[in-house]
C-alpha cells in the first residue's frame, strides 16, 4: 500500500515541477534548463532551516520560494540577451554550476553528504512520516501550485507569454514589455519548482546534490515535451505517465541479471513510441473546445476610435534628421517626416531605400545614431518599443510576424491595450476585475475583427489562414492596440486587387475616424488610391515628397522609378 | 493499527519471547530478502556483482534445504545509484508487494532514503558496500558487514608510517565516501609527523583525471594515497605510472575490475583491506570462489563476497531468531538475535565480530599487486 | 611552471579530444539540426565495436578499430532512418525530435550494457609508449589523440570543401530551406551527414578505450562535451567547433592550476557562460539577426 501511495506523492512532485517547467518552455518559449537547479534551491532551502535553525513547516517553503525566485532572475538575466540553442547551453551551465556549488559549498549543504536527518512535516500531534500521511500535504500543495500556474497561463499575462514565445518583435509591437515577462516568468517557474523541493526534502528527509543534476533537469524535460507543451494538464499527465511507467515495468518478469536494464530499454522505446503517436503531445496545446467563440458578441461595433475634434490634420508625429548606420553603412540618413491626424502618409522608394528602417526609428525598434523622434510634442525615440506602443504609436510587420500558434481572436486580444490582466497582481488578488475585464475585451476584439471583417474566422489558428486573412488579421491586432498613431509596413503588398480594394475602405474610415496612418508601399495604385500624401526616399534619404499626383508627375521621379 | 502500535506490539512480542513464555514461530510460506542495488544507470557494474552475490548465496541455502526449511527468495530492486527518492522508491516496494523484513542495501544516498522507512517498519538492513560515516547507525536496525572506510584508510596510513615515508599526495573520489577519508586521513596522517602536499579530488564515474595526476605529480609526494574505489583505482593507478611516477601508491580497494583496466602498472599497488585468501585454509572462502567462478565465469569482487556473505548473516540471524518463537522476522528480533552473541561466520575466513556501531570487525590485511592479482602481506591492527 | 606546461599540454590533448567530439556532433547538427543525443551511446558502439571484434575475434587493433567506425556508422545511420526520418517527415518540433534522441540513449545504452556487461571492457597487453619532453610526459595514446584531430580535420575539409556531398552538406548547413529549393537532396546529405558523424565519433571513442576503457555509460559525457564545443565556438562553423573544443579543453586544466580540482568539471561552463554572455552566439557563430 505505502508502495501505491509512494508513487503518487512521487506523481504529485514531478506534476509540480513539470507544470512549472511548462510556464516556461511550452508557455514563453524560453528553452532553459536549469530546472532541477530550482528543484535543489528548495530542497537545500527547506533542508538547511529546518534542520539547522528549526524553523517549522511551511516557512522553509516560503523561503525557498523566494531564493529559488531570486536564483531564477539571476539565470533569467542571460535570457534576455541569448535564446534558442544558446538559452540551453547557457542555462545548462548555470545548472552545471549550480550542483558544483552544492556539492563544494560544505559549510553550508554538507557537500557530498549532503544533509540528512531533515525534520518531518508536523499536523497538530502527527507527523507525516509515511507515504500516506504525506500524500494528502503533496496533493494539497500540487494543486495549489498548479492552480498558480494555471492561473498564470490562462490569464492574460499567460496569453501574452504565448505572444512573446510566438514572436518577441511582434509583442513588442503590441505593447508587451519582453524583459519585464521573461524575468518574471522565470522568477515565477522557479518559484513553484522549488515547492517541489521543499516538499522533497520533508519527505524524503535526505537531501543531496545528485538528486537534482541535469539528468533530473531532462526527465522533466521529458514530461513537459511528452504531456505537450503549453498545456499544464499535459504536464500532470506526462509526470503521471514517466513516474508510473517504471514502476508499472517492475512488473514484467524478466531474468534478474539484466531484468532493470531491460526495463529501461522499454522505457526509452515506448517514449519513443508514444512521440511518434503523438507529436504534439499528448496533450497539445490546442483543442478544437477552446477555439470554439461565443456567437453574438462585438456586434455593437467600435464606436468612435479617436477623441471628436479627429481628422483635423494636426500633426501628430514628427520625425527630425534620423540617422541610422549599420557598421559603417548609412541605412537612413537626414530624414524628417510629419505625420498627421487624419491623414494617410505613403512612404515609397525602391527596395533597400530604407523604408523599414524609418518605421523602426519612428517606433523605438531602433535606436538612431542622430535626430529625434516627438509624438504629441514629447521626444520618444530612447524609449523601449513597447512604451511607444502604449504612448499610441504602433506598427505592423513586413513579414506579418503573426502569433501563429494563437487563434485570431487571441492574436487580436493580446494586442488590446492597458490590460489589468498583465499584472500579476490582479491576476492572482483581484480575479474578479480580470474577469470582467476579460470580458469586456472578448466583445471589443470581437468588434475590430467584425470591423476588419475576420468575425468568422476567429476560433481559427492563425497559421491557418489564408494570406489575404492573414493581412486583415494585421491590421486588426494593429488596430486592436488602440494606438492613435499606425504605422504600416505593407499592408497590401502580394494581394490581388479585388481584395486590395475590399481593404482599401478600411483603411480610409480608420483616418476618417481621425488616426494618424503612415504606410510603406510600393504599388503607385495604392498610393494613389489612399494617399494624402507621399514622402519618396531613396539610399535612406528623403528625394521627395507631396500630393501622390504630383509626385508620380515629377518627371524626374517618373525617369527614375516610375517606368 | 498505527506503526507505534505495531512496533509495540513487535517490541512486546520479542520480550515475551526473552521471557520465555514460548510462542510458536510465525513461519512465513518463503522468507524474501529485499535488495536495493544499483541495477542500471551509471553504477551498475556495483549492481551487478552485489546481485550475483547475494543470489548465489541464496540458492545454495536452498539447496541445503533453506532456514529451518522455509526457502528464501532474493527480490532485487534497482535505485540507478542516485539519490534518496529511488531508494524509497525501492523498499516502499519491497515492503508493500513483498512483505521484506530484511534488506540489502547499498550506496549512500538511497540508503539514507530508507533509513527512516526501515525504523518505522522495523526492517533490518545490512550493507555490504563501501561504508562513509553518515551510514554508520542511519537506522536503528542497519548493519554494516565491511570495515569502514575510513578506517581501512587509517591502515593505509599506518602502513605508510612504517615504511618511513612522510609527503602524502591524495587522490579521492568527490563523493560522501571519498570526502569521508580525507577528512579522517588527515589529523591522523599529520599527527604521525606527515605533511599532505596535494589533495585532488575526481569526480565519481570521471575516467579523465589527467589534471590530478599532473598537479600530485608536481608536488612530488612521497607516496600517493587512492582514496577511490572500482574502476576508478584502476585507472588512477594506470595514469599514475604513465606520468612517470614512481612512488608507492597505496589504497583501500583493488577489484579484478581494477585489474583489467590498470594491467601491468598495477603492479607493486598496496591496498588495505579486508582479508579474503580463497585457499585450503580457508574452506569456506575456497568453496565460494570456486562456485561463484564456475556460475558468473569471473573470480569473485569484494562486493559479491559481501552481499553474498550478508544473506549468510540474514540466515542465521533467522535461526536464531526462529527459536524464540513468534513473529521472528523484523529489525528488533533480528538485531537482538545479533547482539545475543556479535561473532558470526565470515566468508572471508573465521568469524567476524559486530561492534556496537552496527560495523563488523573483520580481520584487515595489507595485500600488494603481484601479476595482476593482490598478494597477502601482513595483517594490520588498526589503532 | 613545470606544472603549467603540463597542465596546457594535457589541455591541448583533452581539447583535441574535445574538439573532435564536436565536429561529429556538428557534422550532424549543422545540416540537420537535430539535437542528437544518441551520439553518446553511438560513441559507445564505435568503442565496444573495435573492443569486441579485438578480443572476441582476436582482430589486430587496427583492424578492430576500422570495424569499431563501421559499427558506429551503421548505427548511426540506422538512428536517421529508424528514428529521426520518421519525425522529420511528420514535420515534428526539434524538441520532440530531442525527447526521441532521449529515448534512443536510454535504449541504447542500456542495450550495451545487456549485452556487454558492466564492467569496463579494456584490449589487454596494449602499453602505450611513454615520452617525457623535460618536465612534460606524455603517452603514445595521447599524441594519437592530437594527430586524429588532424588527420580526421583534414579529411572532413577536402570532403566538405571539394566532395560533391560535402559542399552540399554545408549549403545545407547555411540554410536548410534554401538547400531543398536549389535542388539538394536533403535526406540523402542527412544520411552522409549522420555517417560522415557517427565515424568521427568512433575516432575519440577508440582512443578512450586504449586510453581508459570502455563502459555502457561513457557516451554521456562524451555527447555532453561535443555539445558544449560546438556552442562554444558557434553553430553551423567547423572551424568554431574545433576552437571550441580547445577552448573548453585548456581552460578546465590550466584553470586547475591553482583552484582546487574539485571546480574542474565547472570550471568549463564557467567559462562558457561568459563567452556566451558577451558573444551570445559563440566564438565563430554567425550573428542571429
Amino acid at each position: 500500500m505505502d508502495y501505491l501511495l509512494h508513487i503518487l506523492v512521487m506523481v504529485a512532485l514531478y506534476a509540480i515541477l513539470a507544470g512549472s517547467f511548462n510556464l516556461l518552455i511550452g508557455f514563453s518559449g524560453l528553452f532553459a534548463l536549469s530546472h532541477a537547479a530550482f528543484f535543489g534551491v528548495g530542497a537545500y532551502t527547506t533542508a538547511i532551516l529546518a534542520t539547522s535553525w528549526g524553523l517549522p513547516f511551511p516557512w522553509p517553503l516560503f523561503a525557498g520560494i523566494a531564493i529559488a525566485a531570486l536564483v531564477g532572475l539571476a539565470i533569467g538575466l542571460p535570457a534576455l540577451r541569448v535564446g534558442g540553442e544558446y538559452l540551453v547551453i547557457i542555462t545548462l551551465a548555470l545548472q552545471i554550476i549550480a550542483v558544483a556549488v552544492m556539492l563544494n559549498w560544505t559549510s553550508l549543504t554538507g557537500g557530498t553528504q549532503g544533509i540528512g536527518n531533515v525534520p518531518r512535516v508536523w499536523i497538530g500531534d502527527l507527523p507525516l512520516d509515511t507515504a500516506g500521511r504525506f500524500l494528502p500535504l503533496a496533493v494539497a500543495v500540487a494543486a495549489l501550485s498548479l492552480w498558480c500556474a494555471w492561473r498564470l497561463g490562462a490569464s492574460p499575462f499567460g496569453r501574452a507569454l504565448r505572444a512573446m514565445r510566438e514572436n518577441e518583435a511582434a509583442a513588442q509591437a503590441v505593447g508587451k514589455n519582453v524583459v519585464a515577462m521573461k524575468l518574471l516568468v522565470f522568477a515565477i517557474s522557479a518559484g513553484i519548482a522549488s515547492v517541489a523541493g521543499g516538499l522533497y526534502a520533508h519527505y524524503i528527509a535526505f537531501v543531496s546534490a545528485v538528486s537534482f543534476t541535469i539528468e533530473t533537469t531532462i526527465y522533466i524535460l521529458a514530461m513537459v515535451i511528452l504531456g505537450g507543451t503549453g498545456n499544464l494538464a499535459g504536464s500532470v499527465l506526462g509526470a503521471a505517465i514517466l513516474v508510473v511507467l517504471p514502476e508499472l515495468l517492475k512488473f514484467v518478469d524478466l531474468p534478474p541479471d539484466i531484468a532493470d536494464k531491460l526495463r529501461q530499454v522499454m522505457y526509452g522505446v515506448i517514449l519513443i513510441v508514444m512521440l511518434r503517436l503523438r507529436p504534439e503531445g499528448l496533450l497539445p496545446e490546442h483543442d478544437a473546445k477552446r477555439a470554439r467563440v461565443p456567437a453574438g458578441l462585438g456586434e455593437g461595433g467600435l464606436g468612435p476610435l479617436a477623441p471628436p475634434s479627429a481628422a483635423d490634420g494636426s500633426v501628430t508625429v514628427e520625425g527630425r534628421d534620423l540617422m541610422k548606420s549599420f557598421g559603417g553603412i548609412v541605412a537612413v540618413q537626414d530624414f524628417s517626416i510629419d505625420l498627421r491626424r487624419g491623414r494617410i502618409v505613403g512612404l515609397i522608394g525602391p527596395n533597400g531605400a530604407g523604408k523599414t528602417t524609418a518605421f523602426n526609428l519612428l517606433t523605438g525598434f531602433l535606436r538612431p545614431n542622430a535626430g529625434g523622434v516627438r509624438f504629441r510634442g514629447e521626444t520618444v525615440s530612447g524609449r523601449a518599443p513597447h512604451a511607444i506602443v502604449r504612448a499610441g504609436m504602433a506598427r505592423s510587420f513586413q513579414d506579418l510576424k503573426l502569433f501563429r500558434k494563437m487563434t485570431v481572436l487571441d492574436n487580436v486580444r493580446v494586442a488590446l491595450p492597458n490590460q489589468r490582466g498583465d499584472r500579476l497582481f490582479d491576476v492572482y488578488f483581484r480575479p474578479w476585475v480580470v474577469k470582467a475585464e476579460e470580458r469586456e475585451n472578448l466583445n471589443r476584439a470581437m468588434a475590430v475583427l467584425r470591423f476588419v471583417g475576420l468575425e468568422a474566422q476567429a476560433g481559427e489558428l492563425a497559421e491557418n489562414l489564408s494570406y489575404a486573412e492573414e493581412k486583415l488579421l494585421v491590421i486588426a491586432r494593429l488596430l486592436a492596440t488602440g494606438a492613435e498613431v499606425l504605422l504600416f509596413d505593407e499592408p497590401l503588398s502580394g494581394l490581388d486587387p479585388g481584395t486590395m480594394e475590399g481593404i482599401f475602405p478600411i483603411i480610409r474610415r480608420l483616418a476618417e475616424q481621425g488616426k494618424t496612418i503612415c504606410i510603406i508601399e510600393h504599388n503607385l495604385d495604392v498610393i494613389r488610391g489612399l494617399c494624402d500624401w507621399a514622402v519618396f526616399l531613396d539610399e535612406g534619404r528623403k528625394i521627395a515628397e507631396g500630393t501622390p499626383e504630383t509626385l508620380i508627375a515629377d518627371p524626374v521621379l517618373a525617369e527614375r522609378y516610375f517606368k | 493499527m498505527t506503526r507505534l502500535s505495531i512496533l509495540a506490539t513487535a517490541a512486546m512480542i520479542a520480550l515475551a519471547g526473552t521471557a520465555g513464555a514460548q510462542e510458536p514461530p510465525k513461519d512465513p510460506p518463503v522468507i524474501k530478502i529485499g535488495a536495493i542495488f544499483a541495477m542500471s544507470g551509471q553504477a551498475s557494474w556495483y549492481g551487478q556483482v552485489m546481485s550475483q552475490g547475494m543470489r548465489q548465496a541464496v540458492d545454495e541455502i536452498n539447496a541445503k534445504g533453506g532456514v529451518d526449511g522455509i526457502k528464501l527468495e532474493a527480490v532485487i530492486e534497482d535505485h540507478k545509484g542516485a539519490g534518496g527518492a529511488e531508494g524509497v522508491a525501492a523498499i516502499n516496494r519491497l515492503m508493500s508487494i513483498h512483505g521484506t523484513k530484511i534488506v540489502l542495501t547499498s550506496f549512500t544516498g538511497p540508503t539514507l532514503g530508507i533509513a527512516p522507512i526501515a525504523d518505522q517498519n522495523n526492517i533490518f538492513l545490512i550493507n555490504g558496500g563501501g561504508v562513509g560515516v553518515k551510514m554508520v547507525g542511519a537506522s536503528k536496525y542497519i548493519v554494516h558487514n565491511r570495515s569502514l572506510s575510513s578506517d581501512l584508510a587509517l591502515g593505509a596510513l599506518q602502513v605508510a608510517q612504517n615504511m618511513g615515508l612522510k609527503k602524502m599526495g591524495q587522490l579521492h573520489w568527490k563523493n560522501d565516501v571519498g570526502d569521508y577519508i580525507v577528512s579522517s586521513v588527515e589529523p591522523v596522517w599529520k599527527k604521525g609527523g606527515g605533511s599532505i602536499v596535494a589533495t585532488e579530488a575526481v569526480p565519481q564515474g570521471a575516467t579523465n583525471m589527467d589534471t590530478q595526476v599532473a598537479k600530485i605529480r608536481a608536488a612530488s609526494p612521497d607516496v600517493i594515497g587512492m582514496w577511490m574505489f572500482t574502476p576508478e583505482v584502476g585507472l588512477a593507478i594506470k595514469r599514475v605510472r604513465e606520468f612517470g611516477m614512481k612512488q608507492p601508491v597505496i589504497g583501500v580497494e583493488f577489484t579484478a575490475n581494477d585489474a583489467k583496466v590498470a594491467g601491468a602498472t598495477a603492479e607493486g599497488f598496496l591496498y588495505i583491506n579486508d582479508y579474503f585468501k580463497p585457499s585450503d585454509d580457508q574452506p569456506w572462502s575456497k568453496q565460494f570462489a570456486a562456485d561463484y567462478e564456475k556460475r558468473w565465469g569471473k573470480a569473485p569482487e569484494f562486493y559479491a563476497a559481501n552481499y553474498y556473505e550478508g544473506v549468510y548473516l540474514a540466515a542465521e540471524l533467522v535461526k536464531r531468531s526462529r527459536k524464540k518463537g513468534g513473529d521472528y522476522i523484523n529489525g528488533e528480533r533480528l538485531k537482538a538475535a545479533l547482539y545475543e552473541n556479535p561473532k558470526v561466520d565470515s566468508v572471508y575466513g573465521g568469524q567476524m565480530t559486530f561492534q556496537p556501531n552496527g560495523v563488523a570487525q573483520k580481520r584487515v590485511a595489507l595485500f600488494k599487486v603481484k601479476d595482476g592479482k593482490g598478494e597477502f602481506q601482513e595483517f594490520v591492527q588498526i589503532k | 611552471m613545470d606544472l603549467v606546461l603540463q597542465l596546457f599540454v594535457n589541455g591541448v590533448i583533452n581539447g583535441s579530444h574535445y574538439a573532435l567530439l564536436g565536429v561529429g556532433f556538428g557534422i550532424i547538427f549543422g545540416p540537420t539540426k537535430i539535437t542528437h543525443f544518441a551520439y553518446g551511446p553511438i560513441f559507445a558502439i564505435g568503442a565496444y565495436g573495435c573492443w569486441a571484434t579485438a578480443t572476441m575475434l582476436g582482430l589486430p587493433v587496427a583492424a578492430a578499430a576500422v570495424c569499431g567506425v563501421l559499427a558506429a556508422v551503421l548505427a548511426g545511420v540506422l538512428s536517421y532512418l529508424w528514428l529521426y526520418r520518421p519525425f522529420e517527415r511528420r514535420g515534428s518540433s526539434h524538441l520532440v525530435v530531442l525527447i526521441a534522441s532521449l529515448g534512443l540513449f536510454i535504449t541504447l545504452e542500456n542495450l550495451i550494457g545487456i549485452l556487454f556487461g558492466t564492467d569496463t571492457k579494456v584490449i589487454p597487453d596494449i602499453s602505450p609508449g611513454i615520452f617525457l619532453w623535460g618536465p612534460v610526459v606524455v603517452t603514445s595514446i595521447q599524441l594519437w589523440q592530437v594527430a586524429a584531430l588532424a588527420i580526421v580535420a583534414l579529411l572532413l575539409f577536402a570532403f566538405l570543401r571539394w566532395a560533391r556531398h560535402g559542399k552540399a552538406l554545408m549549403a545545407m548547413t547555411d540554410n536548410g530551406e534554401m538547400a531543398q529549393i536549389i535542388g539538394i537532396d536533403t535526406v540523402r546529405v542527412s544520411l552522409i551527414a549522420f555517417a560522415v558523424g557517427s565515424a568521427v565519433a568512433a575516432v575519440p571513442a577508440i582512443l578512450i578505450l586504449l586510453k581508459e576503457g570502455a563502459t555502457p555509460h561513457m557516451g554521456f559525457i562524451a555527447v555532453f562535451m561535443a555539445f558544449v564545443a560546438v556552442i562554444v565556438g558557434g553553430i553551423g562553423s567547423f572551424k568554431g567547433a574545433i576552437i571550441g573544443g580547445y577552448a573548453v579543453g585548456i581552460v578546465e586544466n590550466l584553470g586547475m592550476w591553482k583552484l582546487p580540482t574539485e571546480w574542474q568539471s565547472t570550471i568549463a561552463f564557467v567559462v562558457l557562460f561568459l563567452i556566451l554572455l558577451f558573444r551570445p552566439s559563440g566564438l565563430f557563430g554567425r550573428r542571429l539577426r
